[in-house]
């Protein structure tokens, strides 16, 4: 059986982060489930979920400082987000369901590091740098380099994640997100695709696209960005992205879909976005 | 370890077990089995619960985590022998089959409304996603929620 630590202060989680088996808590909508299933047994669970220090969220400059404690709900209420990074509040909406809301955690979804992960896909995005503590001090990783593979990040040990940081874009983005699965709620995607597009006329100016659920870890798509960036959206173009998703992506198959129709669906959701970005 | 907690209105303090859930605490310590276990992983909603006003699964909650919240269950909704008006809509509009999954229906609907008293149908579905049904096919149950807003309307 483990043994249960309230953390009040930073430096009391530094004290104890390195004791054998110890892991932390936050909102336990994840790691409760992964302990009484078994797959993992910790022996000491540090509970970060009132600790001041990491949570609430505040904008510096042109960023905005989200803790790593703060629940999802808190993100999807706060003005500051709405006003600035609106595709946040669009995908974090379709997180598990109300009550997986009101305790899972920014911090929490990252460090579990799925490849559904939902809110690593607006991260993406927006290119957010996580802030990452630790007992030899601080250092700060893009979101893209942070992810890793299913379950894996580049924390080391002693480290843990203090919170996200996340610049505000300049630029006017059309933002889209589209999340496929069984049912709205409580699903982890099949495939899911986020997309800023600032467009001129019909001409793509600046497009970013990341996706779920079809790679080791949520992804940029850099390659497609960069070959369709500058163009005139038509059928052939829309015809070519397609192509070009379907074939820079590595799904696997497992109990919700096969590697074939997840292709399948980020395809289609590309062109989708495609479409949508010039109709609107 | 000693936690000190708000159940319905009343101090406890319980001697919990590190490994203990909230779920297990409502239920086996503090007897109070309207708030039922579902599935047990969060997914279904039967065991929801409100920690300082919001909806929470009581099964992914660990027992020493709600030391100094305040709790409320479903048997802290009814003021006396009266039932509240939540309680009152769900039976008039037939929203109640077997029962099983009801308790976590009324706290969803609970948390929506005392934030929200006139709510979307968009804001009652995103309320209630996280609770599943397997009797009633939900239509009576967001029926039940639109009655139960009306009636809360009609108290203030």
């Amino acid at each position: 059986m483990h043994h249960y630590m309230k953390i009040k202060r930073v430096p009391e989680l530094l004290e104890r982060i390195t004791d054998p088996g110890a892991r932390i808590l936050c909102g336990g909508t994840d790691l409760v489930v992964k302990m009484r299933s078994g797959a993992i047994d910790p022996t000491l669970l540090l509970d970060i979920s009132d600790t001041e220090a990491l949570r609430g969220i505040e904008g510096k400059e042109d960023r905005l400082i989200i803790g790593a404690a703060t629940t999802v709900s808190e993100i999807i209420a706060d003005r500051l987000v709405a006003e600035k990074l609106p595709l946040l509040q669009t995908v974090l909406r379709t997180l598990g369901s109300t009550q997986i809301r009101n305790r899972a955690t920014l911090g929490g979804n990252l460090v579990n590091a799925s490849p559904a992960a939902d809110s690593a896909i607006p991260l993406l995005l927006y290119q957010a740098d996580v802030n990452i503590s630790g007992i030899h001090g601080d250092r700060r990783v893009p979101v893209e380099d942070f992810l890793v593979a299913p379950g894996k990040t580049t924390l080391t040990s002693g480290e843990f994640v203090r919170g996200v940081s996340i610049p505000a874009p300049n630029a006017a983005f059309g933002s889209f997100f589209h999340k496929v699965g069984r049912r709205k709620a409580m699903i982890i995607a099949i495939a899911s695709l986020g997309a800023l597009v600032s467009m001129k006329d019909d001409v793509i100016n600046e497009i970013r696209l990341a996706a779920g659920s079809v790679a080791p870890r949520p992804i940029r798509m850099r390659e497609l960005e960069q070959a369709i960036t500058g163009k005139l959206v038509t059928k052939a173009l829309i015809e070519h992205a397609k192509t070009m998703a379907i074939n820079s992506v590595s799904p696997i198959d497992d109990v919700r879909a096969s590697a074939d129709y997840r292709r399948e669906v980020i395809g289609e959701l590309v062109a989708r976005v495609m479409r949508d970005a010039v109709s609107g | 370890m000693k936690i000190r907690f708000t159940v319905n209105g009343r101090v406890e303090e319980k001697d919990v077990r590190e490994d203990e859930r909230l779920l297990d605490v409502i239920r086996d310590d503090l007897q109070l089995t309207g708030t039922k276990e579902g599935c047990g992983e969060g997914e279904c909603g039967a065991c929801t619960v409100l920690i300082d006003g919001k909806a929470v699964v009581s099964c992914l909650i660990l027992a020493p985590q709600v030391d100094g919240k305040e709790i409320l269950t479903i048997e802290g909704l009814a003021p006396g022998e009266e039932l509240h008006p939540i309680q009152r809509a769900f039976v008039e509009k037939g929203a109640v089959q077997c029962g099983f999954c009801t308790p976590g229906f009324i706290m969803s609907t609970y948390a929506l409304l005392t934030s929200n008293i006139d709510p979307s149908d968009e804001e009652i579905l995103a309320a209630l996603e996280g609770n599943l049904c397997r009797c009633t096919g939900y239509a009576k149950i967001i029926e039940a929620v639109r009655y139960a807003a009306e009636l809360m309307r009609r108290q203030k």
